[in-house]
């Protein structure tokens, strides 16, 4: 036996060999971007899931402050904790708007939704404070996703790092441009221009970057927290 | 879309075409082997091997012995060796072996490697002209496996099978896995009449043909790449016989493999622009439609995606070096399905690098016999993607400021 011949055919474009790649590689691409698809509809799923979760708790709680609207403020201050998923659900929402194909307006829902249980929850936590006569250690932060706010990582590391320090303190994070009408009461009430980053700090507006140093003289109040790590917090790093 | 988005998901498209195609031209190929007639011994044409010779004292002995062993009748193998103005003692060595009758042997003033083939060219009555690095040994069958391919009369050219001689190092180990790949690519180009290289190691000529095109040209530095081209611009075909061994000799060190790249690259490109008239011109069939403008995007293509990991990595880490600053928790390494990149891109990454696999192990595969790819081919495509594109960035930068290469 000879050996193979090496030639096959003449160097003429083989157009069927090239619609067959072409409609090869195609089907890769779909898949491709079906299976990506499948997968972020899995997360919206969870994250909704989860949504659903913290609204019940936050409906309990309300149920719960009624209820107990007679008894005394140590029983109501030691329930009244933020729902323990929201943090994991502000990181899972943030890592969601990070990634590529991700229907949009199915994340600005996930987000008006997730804003509406933070303002729930912050007013939920006025009550109590009200009514047992705490002092409220309350961050409002705003920030914008919209590529002008150079500063609002950077904000968003400085809340992370203060929310790591002091478990006890409650942040609330909002995208200014969300778009909620709740929420655009909430920035009128509190008389927040469109300067961002900015934090809402004792009812007072505070624009620009404000670093871990700055926000404990503002809020003085910080010290008498515990520095302690084991109480659940809330505080969204998303830009 | 975004702009970056497009041209991702563009070159990623490309690329894993490409892919493809050569793989469905494979695997059509495959269904329609035929078996060539083998020649008698007695009507074998008449070949002369050229070996150029530039301080080679190191390896060219073994390189001539590799010709003198070939299984061939001595009366038609010539073996000329040209030394190009060596300055060690290369001349001494070839004359070590100036009483065989196969061997002759010329002297001249160093005037580049393409000016070696042309003397020899101008010396020589045979039918065929080859060439062999002083870098490269032959195996004793190769010529055997080549020339019953000339039977075909519009073949002008058949290139072997290269294969990295003895890997030592781990850069060499590299350069073995991406010899398969390109013993996979020669293989398919040429069954598309597609080839634009014949390198250096052993490829051999019409030497008629080689005459009627004139002879050979300096072509930046890439005279095997240029040569090729001529050839194909003429309408002859390029064949291949992997299983006609060269063993190569291939740099050792980064800047070594570094030096030959940068010039391999700008030579590629510098000819490209040379012959740009073939390109999308359907005369020149696949050739033009898809493989020169196939390795022409692969270029950017690579420098591209090279650019994109590193700015992204930089300022992933520029971001967490923030983050920790300002005493934020560091994350503990944890598993969770949620946070598993699903991107479409990742996807089709991973489609592209488990098709590169596949051609690897095809490459394995025609030129040994055996599918399974060398152990080294994970390595090769972690390191190769960082590395390819740091040679093709300064060949384009060179090609477009038309500096030049050097040799060594």
């Amino acid at each position: 036996m000879g050996p193979e011949d090496p030639i096959v055919d003449t160097r003429s474009a083989r157009w069927r060999t090239y619609a067959i790649a072409f409609l090869i590689t195609a089907f890769i691409f779909a898949t491709a971007l079906y299976a990506s698809n499948y997968f972020n509809d899995r997360r919206i799923a969870d994250i909704e899931a989860t949504q659903d979760n913290i609204s019940i708790d936050i409906l309990s709680l309300e149920t719960q402050f009624d209820l107990l609207a007679e008894h005394s403020c140590q029983d109501i201050s030691e329930n009244s904790v933020l729902s323990r998923e929201i943090q994991p659900l502000a990181q899972r929402l943030s890592y969601l708007e990070s990634q590529s194909g991700v229907d949009e307006d199915e994340l600005a829902r996930l987000k008006r939704y997730y804003s509406l249980l933070q303002i729930k929850d912050l007013l939920l936590m006025q009550k109590v404070t009200d009514k047992c006569r705490l002092k409220p250690v309350f961050i409002l932060y705003f920030y914008s996703n919209r590529g002008d706010c150079d500063d609002c990582e950077e904000q968003g590391y400085a809340l992370t790092g203060l929310a790591q320090k002091y478990p006890q303190l409650r942040i609330y994070s909002f995208d200014y441009n969300l778009g909620l009408s709740a929420l655009q009461t909430l920035v009128d009430i509190n008389d927040v221009r469109n300067e961002l980053p900015a934090l809402v700090i004792k009812n007072k507006a505070y624009y620009g970057l404000q670093r871990i140093e700055d926000i404990e003289k503002i809020l003085p109040e910080l010290a008498t927290l515990e520095t302690a790590t084991s109480t659940t917090t809330a505080t969204s790093t998303r830009r | 879309m975004s702009i970056e988005a497009l041209f991702t998901y563009t070159f990623l498209f490309i690329s894993l075409y490409f892919e493809v195609f050569l793989l469905v031209s494979f695997l059509e190929r495959r269904s329609r082997q035929r078996i060539l007639q083998t020649v008698e011994i007695a009507m074998l044409p008449t070949v002369a091997i050229a070996v150029p010779c530039f301080n080679e004292r190191q390896g060219v002995a073994e390189t001539l012995r590799s010709l003198l062993a070939l299984e061939y009748p001595a009366d038609k193998l010539q073996i000329i060796a040209v030394d190009d103005g060596s300055t060690d003692d290369t001349l001494a060595v070839l004359q070590s072996f100036a009483n065989d009758s196969r061997i002759r042997i010329f002297s001249k003033e160093n005037g580049g490697k393409h000016s070696a083939m042309n003397l020899a060219l101008a010396n020589t009555d045979a039918e065929f002209i080859g060439c062999l690095d002083a870098d490269s040994v032959v195996a004793s069958d190769a010529l055997l496996c080549m020339m019953p391919v000339f039977q075909n009369q519009r073949i002008a050219a058949v290139t072997p099978g290269i294969h990295v001689k003895a890997p030592q190092n781990l850069l060499q180990h590299l350069q073995h896995v991406e010899y398969r790949l390109s013993i996979f690519n020669r293989f398919i180009y040429a069954a598309l009449g597609s080839v634009f290289i014949t390198p250096g190691p052993f490829s051999i000529f019409r030497t008629a043909t080689v005459r009627e095109l004139g002879s050979w040209r300096y072509a930046h530095s890439t005279e095997d790449m240029e040569m090729a081209l001529r050839i194909q611009e003429a309408g002859h075909w390029i064949a291949n016989a992997p299983k006609a061994i060269v063993h190569t000799l291939t740099p050792a060190t980064f800047p070594h493999l570094f030096r030959q790249r940068v010039r391999w690259t700008y030579g590629w490109l510098r000819n490209a622009v040379d012959y740009r008239h073939m390109l999308g011109n359907s005369t020149y069939g696949n050739l033009s439609l898809v493989v020169l403008p196939a390795a022409i995007i692969s270029i950017f293509a690579g420098i591209y995606f090279f650019f994109r990991i590193v700015y992204y990595g930089i300022e992933a880490i520029y971001h967490k070096f923030v983050y920790l600053q300002y005493g934020g928790p560091i994350a503990t390494p944890s598993f969770e399905l949620y946070y598993v990149n699903t991107s479409a891109m990742w996807f089709l990454i991973f489609a592209s690098v488990a098709l590169i696999v596949v051609l690897i192990s095809v490459g394995s595969h025609i030129g040994t016999g055996r599918r399974m790819p060398p152990l080294t081919t994970p390595l090769f495509l972690l390191m190769y993607s960082f590395l390819v594109p740091l040679w093709l960035s300064a060949a384009v930068v060179r090609a477009v400021f038309k500096t030049g290469v050097q040799w060594r």
